[in-house]
Order: C-alpha cells, then structure tokens, then sequence
C-alpha cells in the first residue's frame, strides 16, 4: 500500500465536511451583513476562503514532522513581525495590529498564535518528560512570555491572553503534577489584583459593564444589550434570511466580525444557532480525536494545540455575543470576516488532518 | 524525516489525557446551548417585543459633497440642500392605496413611481427607497402635510451638486449618478446603499473617496405610530473635501467659447509644472441632467455616434498628429545627425519614392528648403528626406521620448495611448512588412501615428520649458473641511525630451517663425503683444489622393485641424493645444482657436501692451494673407 493511498484512508473527511459547512454558513452570513453595511464583505471574504483553502491544502501536504526543525526559524521571524508592526504597523482604533503589505493587511499577532503552537509542540517533544513539575516550565513559560508581551503593547489584550491560554493547554497535554498545578491556581488568584491594574481604562469599563449590563446602555454595554436582543428576537426558528431588524437597522455594530454570530442567531434562530454551534462541536471532537491518536509527541501536540486554540475562538466569542463574557475581540473562526483569522485557522486545520492522515507512517516502518 | 514515536505508556497517556479534556469543550458548548435556548426560547417573546420596542430609527445623515473649485478659489461645482421623498417599505400598510395617493401627491407616473420601488427591492425592509429625488419645496410642504396619510414616507435632506457658472468643463469635472451593482459591489464606496449619488466621471470619480465626506447618523427614538420620542445619539456627517482645480475659470471659459459649435478639444498647460490650465472637450453635456434622470432624447443626444458628447476628446481622442509631429522628426534628425541647420533639401511640390509620387501639402514646391524654413513653412518634402534616413523605428523611438504612444498619466480613467508605429508592431498587429512609403508617412505625423490632444499640449510643453516632460494633473489642492490641506500641488517630472539643447534651441527659433514669420503656417495665431510660438497640423482622414481642401468636400471627409502653441516664446507660461475634428488646415481652423485661448490668458495674467502703434503697424505686416 503507498503512503499516498495510506494518507487519503486516513484522511478525516468529516472533519473537512464540517469546517467547509461552517464557511458556507458564514458567507451566508457576510452577505447579509454586506447588505446591512453596504461594505461588500462576502466577496471579500470569500477571496479569502480561497486563499485560506490553498494554505490549508498546503499545510496538509506538508510533512508535519519537518516543522520540528522550522520552529526555531518561524519563532525568530514572528518575533521580528511583532517588534516590526509595533514601529510600522498600521493603527486602527487605536491598536497598531496590521501590517500593510501591498495588497493586503496583515495582522502578525494572528499568526503568532499559530506559530506558538508550532514552537510550544516542537519544546516539549524535545524535552519528552513524562510529567511537569512547576521549574520545569520556566523556559517554556519565557518563550511564551515574549510574544505575549509584544501582543500586549500593541496592545491587543485579546490575543495575549489567548498565547498563554495556549501554553496553558499544551501543559496540560504535557502533564502537570497536581502540586504544581494547586500553586498555579494559587498564583493565578493572587495575581488578578495585578492584572487588573494593568489593564487600560477602557479594558476596565468592558469588564464592569459585562458584569453590570444596564451600568451603560447607549455606550459600552450598547453592543452587548443589542446583541442580546439581537439573538434573543430571533426565537426558534429566525427571522428569515436578511431580515434581522437589529443588524438591518444597524443597531448592532460589528455584525461582520466579532458579532457576526448574532446575525446569524437572529436570522436562523435557535435552529441556526445549534446548528452552527454542532458543527463548531463537531470539529473539535475529530480534531481532538485526531490528537489522541497521534503516534508521536509532536503530531499530538500540533493537532492539541490548533484544537486548543479554535475551540477558544469559539467560545469566548459565542460567549461574547450572548453576554456571558465581556467584550473582547476574538473573531468567531472561519466565520467572521478577516483574511489573518481565516488564513490562520484554515493552515492550523491544515496540519490537524495532516498529523491525523500521516498516524500510520510510523508503523510502516 | 522521522521523529521519535510514542511508547506504548506515553501512547496511553496522550490518549487519555486528549479525551478527558473532551469533557470542557462538551460543558462549554452545553452551556452555549442552554444559554442560546434561554435567550432564543425561553425568553424570545420578551426580546422580539423588545426588538420591536426597539423603535429606534437610525437616520442616515448625508454629508455635503466637497466642492469643485477653481485654482482661484471660483466655485465650478457647489451643494445646495435637496429633498427627496422616500419610503420606508416596513412602516406600509397598503402599498397600493400609498402608490395611488403618491402618483397624486408628485404628479408623476405609476410607472415611474414603481420603477423606482422596484430598484430598492433588493433593499432590507427598513431601509428608505427613494421614490422622488429632488423635489421642490411645495411637494415637501404637501408631503409633510398629508405625513398622516402616508404612513412609512419620509422626508429626506440630502445635498446636491450646483454649478454657480453653469457648465464648465464637465468632461474634467464629471457627473454624479445613482450608484449601479457593480459599483456597490467593487468595495469602492463604503457604506453606499442602492440610490446613493456617486461620481461617475472625471474628478468625481477619480477623487470620490475625497468629495464624499462621512455619512452621520442620527438614532431616535419613536413611538408606535412613528413619532419622534427622543434623539439618543448623534454622529454629525463630515462634509467631503474640497478640491481645487488647477483650471483658471476665465481661460477656460474663453475656450469653450471658442470651440462653440466646433467638435474637437483644447488642452491648455502650464509648461513649467504640468498643471491644466483649461480643459475642453467639445460637444459637452449636462452633468445635472444625470442626476434628474435623462430623458429618451437626451439619451439619444448624449449617445450620438458622430459627435459622441460622453468622450473626453482631450484624453481619449485619438487623431493621427499631422505636421505637429514634425517637431519629432525635426528633432530626431539633428540628434542623429542626419540635418544640421543648413542641410537643405529642394522641394518642387512632391517627392518620388520608385514609382510613386508622395506631394508635399503645397504643390508650387518650397525650393531650397533647410530646417527652419521646414518647420516653419511645414514643408513635407524636407521631411520625407529626413524620414527616409531616418527609418520608422528610430522615428517612433524619438516619439515615445516625447510621451507619446503612452497615456500622460493625468487621474483621469480611460485615457488613450494613442499610436507610434514600428517594423515590429506592425508585423505583430497587421501582419504585414513595413512599406517606405509608410516611413514617409510617418515622418509627417500621418498614416498610423495617432496622439492625443492631452498628449500633443505634453509635447508642445515640454519643448517650451527646455525639455522636462511633467505629467499633466488638474488638482491643485485637496482641502480639508477644516480648512487643512490634505494634498498640495507637487510637479511630477516623468521624463526628459530627447533631445540637446542647442538643438532644442534651434527648434524653438523655427516655431516662433510658424506664428512670426510672414510665410508661417500659423500666423493667424499672432497676438499683439506677445509673441507666439506654435506648431500647425493638418491630419489627413481620407487618403492624399483623394484631398481636396475646399468647401464642397463632405464634414466627415474634412481634414483634423491642429495647432500646437506656447506663450510668452521667450518665458513660457501657458502651452496649448488645439484639435478640430474635420475642421480642415491647422492654420487656419486651429490656429484662430488656439489665438483666442492665448489672448484669454494674456488678458488675465500681464498688462496691456503700452505701445499699441508700433504693435498694429506689426499686425498689418503679415495678418492680411488669409
């Protein structure tokens, strides 16, 4: 049997069916939100869905395995990236995130997650323990802290938060000692304080309004009361395809990217929403399974790591919409509109099925 | 590659702890769930009462277009407050009884009112659908005063284009027009809905993104039956920019005057930056008639096959150059020194190339003709010679260091390269070998060359202020509404004229001899006061056989008339160039033309000649001959 044959049995088309269904959900979606904001971010997007498939596909055919000694590399340009849009970087809204190379912008920090997981995967596989005890973290902890801090200034709070919420996960996948992970616990409570005073005011605000909605309801809270009702009001079944009066009536800001979920919710309601979230479910139980099948430390890792990461994606904004957490901008994967976040998941998923179609090398052999 | 696998107890680790963890994602999503159906379900009564409550109307605020000025500051293209009637498809109860009371109220078709409706279709139902656009202020009064008959109509404000000197330059400046699908869809105009005015054309278009200025909103809140309760956020519009034009409104004026009743085009530059002094394209339009809506004949009008008013001729006008394009091949033959300026060659009124004959325009021959007297009494036999020598290609090499066979580069869309023929091109385009009675051709500015009118004003500029060719750009400045300058005015050098400068020198002698000298070809563009240098051009349309120059031929038969001229020739400050479709000789369709331009411009920029005598005493020496 050739390793090509061996590759497409392996292949996890479900897997594949389900990311391909909820793109077609979100551009859907965008045209509605075109319609609604006049902007033509369906067309847009789906230039993107193209470009993201290509990247996937490449990021398929790719042997994962040679990314072990391409992290070192990929780590030194991220880095580069992040310290470069700090001084060159486009700013919007107040935050330098882009990149503007020629015909599109480019948001480093977006691939710096994926990067991360490339090089957090690459650190454990070399050090191979069997389990972690708190001072075996530092250096992982320190690679992590860099990018993080970099993200931070931009300052994208966000996405930093999101780089530590990986190390996190993939310690878990590493093992750590139930010691070690009480003084983490412990640590992390007594650090809240802290953080709190290093967050900007604005950052504060979201919080207090999250926690208090009505504090606010034409400013801050304004986004997460209308997108409330904005779901809400769709009931069961929707209200019917570009038809939601909260995003037509642009009640609701941002229906394109971090709100592009409740849109959807109020056109499709309760039934689209499950929908959407089943497949969403769906995607991460393969990827998961796909992890746990791995026969080596790094595919484990990779295909962990990426899983980690959109299932993140997804809650926190699912969450963000529905106003169980405060307003940050995550991007719903694959489903809001930006080319960085459809590049970026579309090449993680690449590697998913990538580690998931190569399990059987190592057998052959 | 290969790297180290799993044992099998790490194997087993790895599993188990991958599948444990299963177990957040399936409690994350339960809650997304149960949360999702306490939302939707549970309490989706209470929020569709909300949204409906929700009677919050987000009003669009249009911003002001930015003006069109002049480089003086002269309004060209202003905005005046415009109302439109639009309709609120949601709010309607019963559209046909709302039809029927609007054909009353507007006084206008069914027809025309549906049409309208029908364009907005594709519109989310919240969204006003205009169905009358700028109506006067009696239909707003009985509008608003029959508003509680007419539920879902809205009175909207929005700003229109005015233009306080009528019509000037509409080629340059462009039009507004109801944005189409396509438009709505390149990702151009931000936040544009179906029925939004947007530039079409010229400077409205190319600088659209300026003009527009940023859509306010205004969100209120109203009661059941519509009324205004509250105003909870405004976002007040931003007016557009303005731009300034580097047009001279007088100038331009006085070259639309002069190519009243003529088609063909003007281009006016400043030598020494590029800047359009003036811009015409005869036949021009209305650009208010686009906004109102054409009527069939308009329509018509306005797409007549002949005179095709739509064209900006200045910048899309292709027109074979004529004995304009003998400053070239002048120019070409010094620098490769083929003539000096005392080479002559005999003309007796044609010249033989094996067994045909090629004429020169005037068949008593010039004689002994050297350069100057090549150029300035256009002798084609002089220049068949030169051409001969010279080769097509090496020609056309030293048209394209004249800017020609390129666009100039002006922000204008659509602007024509125009031609330079080669051995090469047209084995490729005609597939066919190059004949030397093409060279001769060429060499006189006629068979294939082509040029554009924007293209000759580059040419005749650049040799005015010694050799650098700018590329020609109408915007001055772009002017914030705060009164910041966005963009200023920079001078764009793209090349170099080929060409050294005592021999540039030498050509320039000859030019001012065209107008000066009593046997110049365009001394009918003389000016008292100020001397004139200029270069005639006589495009042939039919081939030479067939020309007759007199009154019986057919208007489209009729030869393009061209004249190519700068002012003062000692200090350049305006080059222009004249094009008249089947106008007939240059010199004496064009060059008037071209005179009346240059007198415009000395009549606003330097004093009146103080010794009038001496100057009429000079006219009288020369300005008799026809």
């Amino acid at each position: 049997m050739t390793w090509r044959s061996r590759m497409a049995e392996n292949f996890d088309f479900s897997l594949l069916a389900a990311v391909a269904a909820v793109m077609a959900c979100g551009y859907i979606n965008l045209r509605s939100s075109s319609a609604a904001t006049g902007f033509p971010f369906a067309w847009k997007q789906l230039q993107w869905y193209v470009v993201g498939s290509v990247a996937m596909g490449l990021c398929f055919l790719y042997d994962y395995r040679k990314l072990v000694s391409m992290a070192l590399p990929l780590y030194l340009v991220t880095l580069g990236l992040l310290v470069l849009v700090l001084f060159f970087g486009k700013t919007v809204g107040g935050s330098q995130r882009w990149l503007s190379i020629g015909v599109a912008n480019i948001q480093p920090s977006e691939f710096a997650k994926l990067v991360m997981i490339v090089v957090l995967s690459t650190y454990f596989y070399r050090d191979d323990l069997d389990s972690y005890r708190l001072r075996d973290l530092f250096r992982p902890f320190l690679l992590t802290l860099v990018p993080a801090l970099l993200v931070y200034v931009q300052p994208d709070l966000g996405t930093c938060v999101i780089i530590l919420a990986i190390l996190a996960a993939l310690i878990y996948a590493a093992g750590l000692q139930w010691k070690s992970f009480l003084i983490l616990i412990g640590l992390f409570i007594a650090g809240l304080p802290v953080g709190w005073s290093l967050l900007k005011p604005y950052q504060k605000a979201r919080i207090l309004t999250f926690l208090d909605p009505e504090r606010d309801p034409y400013g801050v809270g304004y986004h997460v009361l209308q997108s409330k009702i904005a779901v809400g009001s769709g009931g069961l079944f929707g209200k019917g395809y570009m038809a939601g009066s909260q995003a037509h009536l642009q009640f609701l800001p941002e229906v394109h990217t971090d709100f592009a979920f409740s849109i959807w919710a109020e056109e499709w309601g309760f039934a689209g929403a499950l929908f959407l979230v089943f497949l969403y479910g769906w995607i991460i139980y393969r990827g998961l399974l796909i992890a746990s099948r791995a026969k080596d430390r790094f595919g484990a890792f990779l295909a962990f790591g990426v899983m980690a990461l959109f299932f993140l994606h997804v809650v926190i904004n699912i969450c963000m919409v529905l106003g169980l957490l405060p307003v940050v901008g995550v991007p719903l994967p694959l489903f809001s509109y930006g080319g960085s976040s459809v590049l970026t998941t579309m090449m993680g998923l690449g590697l998913v099925l990538n580690v998931g179609a190569r399990r059987y090398f190592f057998t052959e052999n | 590659m290969r790297l180290k696998p799993f044992d099998d107890q790490q194997l087993e680790a790895n599993r188990s702890r991958c599948l444990k963890i299963l177990v957040v994602p399936l409690l994350c999503f339960a809650a997304l769930v149960a949360r999702l159906f306490y939302l939707q379900v549970v309490k989706g009564d209470e929020f569709v009462r909300k949204a409906e409550h929700n009677r919050i109307r987000v009003l669009r605020l249009e911003p002001p277009r930015g003006k069109i000025l002049d480089r003086d500051g002269r309004i060209l293209a202003g905005v005046a407050p415009s109302f439109s009637i639009s309709l609120i498809r949601k709010d309607v109860p019963d559209f046909e009884a709302l039809i029927q009371e609007l054909v009353k109220l507007l006084e206008e078709d069914e027809s025309k009112i549906r049409a309208r409706l029908y364009k907005g279709r594709s519109l989310p139902l919240y969204r006003p659908v205009v169905v009358a656009r700028d109506v006067d202020w009696t239909t707003v009064a009985r509008v608003e005063a029959r508003r509680w008959k007419l539920p879902g109509i809205v009175v909207e404000v929005s700003p229109k284009r005015e233009y306080p000197h009528g019509t000037v330059a509409p080629h340059l400046l462009g039009y507004l027009g109801e944005i189409n699908k396509k438009e709505l869809a390149s990702g151009r105009y931000p936040g544009a809905r179906p029925g939004d005015l947007v530039g079409k054309f010229g400077a409205e278009k190319e600088y659209g993104r300026y003009l527009r200025g940023k859509t306010g909103r205004r969100i209120l809140e109203v009661d059941a039956t519509g009324r205004l309760v509250r105003v909870l956020r405004e976002i007040p519009p931003v007016s557009g920019d303005d731009l300034f034009l580097t047009l001279e409104l007088p100038l331009q004026k006085a070259a639309e005057e002069a190519m009243e009743g003529k088609v063909g085009a003007i281009v006016a530059l400043e030598p020494s930056t590029g800047r359009v002094l003036a811009s015409v394209s005869t036949p021009g339009f209305d650009p208010e008639a686009f906004v109102r809506g054409l009527s069939t004949q308009e329509w018509k009008a306005l797409n007549d096959p002949i005179t095709h008013p739509m064209t900006n001729r200045a910048i899309q006008g292709q027109y074979p150059p004529g004995s304009v394009f003998k400053i070239v091949t002048a120019a070409a033959a010094l620098e490769e020194g083929i003539v000096t300026a005392n080479t002559q060659f005999y003309c007796n009124g044609h010249f033989r190339l094996g067994r045909s004959s090629f004429r020169c325009w005037d068949w008593r021959g010039h004689g002994y003709t050297n350069l100057y007297k090549a150029l300035v009494e256009s002798c084609d036999v002089y220049f068949y010679n030169v051409g001969l020598k010279l080769g097509p290609d090496v020609i056309a090499k030293y048209g394209f260091g004249f800017g020609l066979g390129r666009p100039t580069g002006i922000p204008l869309s659509n602007e024509q390269d125009g031609l330079l023929a080669t051995v090469k091109w047209k084995r490729q385009v005609m597939h066919d070998k190059w004949h030397d009675g093409e060279t001769l051709a060429v060499a006189i500015g006629q068979g294939f060359t082509l040029v554009t009118p924007m293209q000759a004003a580059q040419l005749i500029a650049s040799v005015a202020n010694g050799g650098t060719i700018y590329r020609p750009n109408y915007v001055e400045e772009i002017m914030g509404p705060d009164g910041k300058v966005i963009e200023e005015w920079r001078a764009e050098a793209v090349g170099r004229l080929p060409v050294s400068e005592g021999h540039l020198r030498m050509i320039k002698k000859a030019l001012v001899g065209v107008v000066e000298d009593s046997k110049g070809t365009g001394k009918r563009a003389r000016i008292e006061g100020m001397t004139v240098a200029g270069k005639t051009g006589t495009a042939q349309v039919v081939k030479q056989e067939k020309r007759r120059q007199d009154e019986k031929m057919a208007w489209k038969h009729k030869d393009h008339a061209w004249f190519v001229a700068y002012a003062p020739a000692e200090a350049p400050e305006i080059a222009v160039a004249v094009l008249i479709e089947h106008g007939g000789h240059g010199g004496s369709a064009a060059a008037p033309v071209a005179r009346k331009v240059l007198e415009a411009w000395r009549e606003a920029h330097l004093p009146k000649p103080v010794t009038p005598v001496i100057h009429s005493a000079f006219m009288m020496y020369g300005g008799g001959q026809p």
